[in-house]
């Protein structure tokens, strides 16, 4: 990977303000300390933004966002006016709460494409210890810039076509998860125009099906049983950025049954994409639970409601016999075909 | 056949018609239970109509300079719907399950005028679809999709069949003729629609 150029602005907030300050802005020497880690944020960046994100139009009927074409200008000359034009943009969304920041442009090429990394690193205050031939100094710093483990935010965007590429992306933002909308929107939203690449309902229904083939095909009793416990936790949860493997792991749901499920993604690398969970989307995929006897009995009910529709007791524990009981009047009937 | 035209016909062979059907299994699965859907069709350009497409000039020149890449209607697919108000439920949930980045009401330009009609969407192809063996720069990122009601779309495949026959321009005459189907399958689904919203009392609504 080879970088071209390197730009850094110093942010301060600007979002609604007529007057906003000043932009100071800097060309990076391409050797030394300071390039050496921004070096490993550029290599790294594929890996560390694992968020897959597409650009919005700024109008429903022209294929334009503001903040590509910012970025696409800034590709296209690498140079201080163009990266002010994307410095700009993260000023007009910044407000004090999100405080000062310091934003890097960095462009080069990778396999034969264009390359570009924009990342904000937040401003800190610390402390400097010295020490010296008698004894320590301390000196207390202010606006140092640090690599946050939490407030760190990149997004990297690559490609050979200026016209077709770089509508897609990958972002970082340590911050996504935050339930205050404002930090979780700032970056991705707001300053790059953007949104997840797979929207909550595809991703949720992926996962659903994922789940529901996992319970139907499944011979393992075990998995069907942790599958029913998933559902019901699933299905208090609140909107919130989750990939496949994270919720399960959130939900201690075993290995063997995340494998059952992971089988039944259309890709594997699925699993581990993010998008936000929308309940009322999981429960439409697993509405009904039915559960078969082998005297030939099948009793069926709403997934969430099984439980009290129907009671359940041991009757011979040594095999795996159980009673079902329930109450209530007929409101239909119906006939269904035989099983294949 | 051009060369261009033999690069698209193995890209078509190879990569786009799999895509179309990966796509249409995929359409037909999520509109499975909707009402007053009549059918749900996906294609890959056929390679004349994709030529045709790549020579077009714009203000004396080329329109497209690369258009293998830039061609974003290599796969389309077209939902066709009963009513002219369903074509805006179908927006909807097209909306929800798939990232756009164009949304097109195409409607005549002036009041007076009748043609062409629809919902289009230039939509990212969704990574439940994507084929991990094509590499480099083989993988579609984007299709058309187009929602019609029956109406619209048999106009506008006549229309279109009628465009493309080779003795050449439509005379005034037969354009005019045209014109005049166009307002009536536009007072058709004027008509199909309001009667729907009369026997289901469904609220009339923005389309």
């Amino acid at each position: 990977m080879e970088i071209s150029s390197i730009h850094s602005f110093l942010i301060r907030p600007g979002k609604n303000l007529e007057n906003p300050p000043e932009i100071n802005g800097t060309s990076v020497p391409m050797n030394g300390l300071l390039y050496n880690m921004l070096k490993k944020v550029f290599d790294s960046a594929e890996e560390e933004c694992q968020h897959n994100i597409a650009f919005i139009p700024d109008e429903d009927d022209e294929q334009k966002n503001e903040c590509r074409d910012s970025l696409l200008s800034y590709i296209k000359d690498c140079d201080l006016v163009h990266g002010r034009r994307v410095a700009k943009r993260l000023q007009s969304v910044t407000t004090n709460r999100s405080s000062l920041g310091l934003m890097f442009l960095i462009s080069g090429k990778h396999k034969g494409e264009n390359k570009i990394v924009v990342s904000r690193f937040p401003a800190d205050s610390g402390i400097l210890a010295e020490e010296k031939k008698k004894g320590l100094s301390v000196e207390f710093l202010e606006r140092i810039f640090m690599k946050s483990a939490t407030s760190y935010k990149a997004a990297v965007y690559s490609g050979r076509s200026f016209a077709k590429d770089f509508w897609k992306g990958r972002a970082v933002d340590k911050q996504i998860n935050s339930a205050d909308s404002y930090i979780s929107d700032y970056w991705i939203r707001d300053f790059l125009r953007s949104d997840f690449l797979t929207p909550g309902e595809a991703g949720t229904r992926r996962l659903a099906i994922a789940v529901r083939e996992a319970m139907n095909r499944s011979d393992n009793p075990d998995v069907k049983k942790d599958i029913t416990a998933l559902h019901r936790f699933a299905a208090g949860m609140p909107r919130k950025v989750v990939n496949a493997k994270g919720l399960l792991d959130q939900f201690h749901v075993p290995q063997a049954t995340q494998e059952e499920i992971k089988e039944r993604f259309p890709r594997a690398k699925l699993f581990e994409e993010n998008f936000q969970f929308v309940p009322s989307e999981f429960l439409k995929h697993v509405a009904l639970r039915t559960v078969e006897l082998d005297n030939g009995g099948l009793l069926t009910a709403a997934t969430e409601r099984f439980d009290d529709v129907f009671t359940s007791e041991t009757v011979d524990a040594a095999q795996d016999v159980v009673r079902f009981s329930t109450e209530g009047k007929i409101v239909d009937q119906r006939f269904r075909k035989a099983k294949p | 056949m051009n060369s261009l035209g033999e690069s698209y016909a193995e890209r078509r062979e190879r990569v786009l018609s799999p895509l179309a059907e990966r796509l249409a299994a995929h359409l037909n699965k999520l509109f499975d239970d909707f009402a007053r859907i009549d059918r749900i069709s996906v294609r890959a350009k056929s390679v004349e109509r994709f030529v045709a497409k790549a020579e077009k000039q714009e203000n004396g020149k080329r329109k497209y300079d690369d258009p293998l890449n830039q061609i974003q209607d290599q796969v389309g697919a077209r939902i066709v719907t009963f009513y002219a108000s369903d074509v805006e439920r179908v927006r909807l949930e097209i909306e929800k399950y798939f990232r756009y980045i164009e949304s097109k009401k195409i409607v005549p330009e002036s009041e007076s005028e009748f043609g062409y009609e629809g919902r289009h969407f230039i939509l990212f192809v969704p990574e439940d679809l994507i084929d991990e063996k094509l590499g480099g720069d083989e993988p579609v990122e984007f299709f058309e999709l187009q929602i019609k009601t029956l109406f619209q779309h048999a106009w506008s495949e006549a229309e279109h069949d009628l465009g493309y026959k080779p003795s050449g321009k439509l005379t005034s005459e037969q354009k005019r003729r045209l014109a005049f189907t166009a307002a009536q399958a536009w007072g058709a689904d004027e008509i199909f629609d309001e009667m729907h919203r009369q026997v289901t009392n469904a609220p009339s609504g923005n389309r």
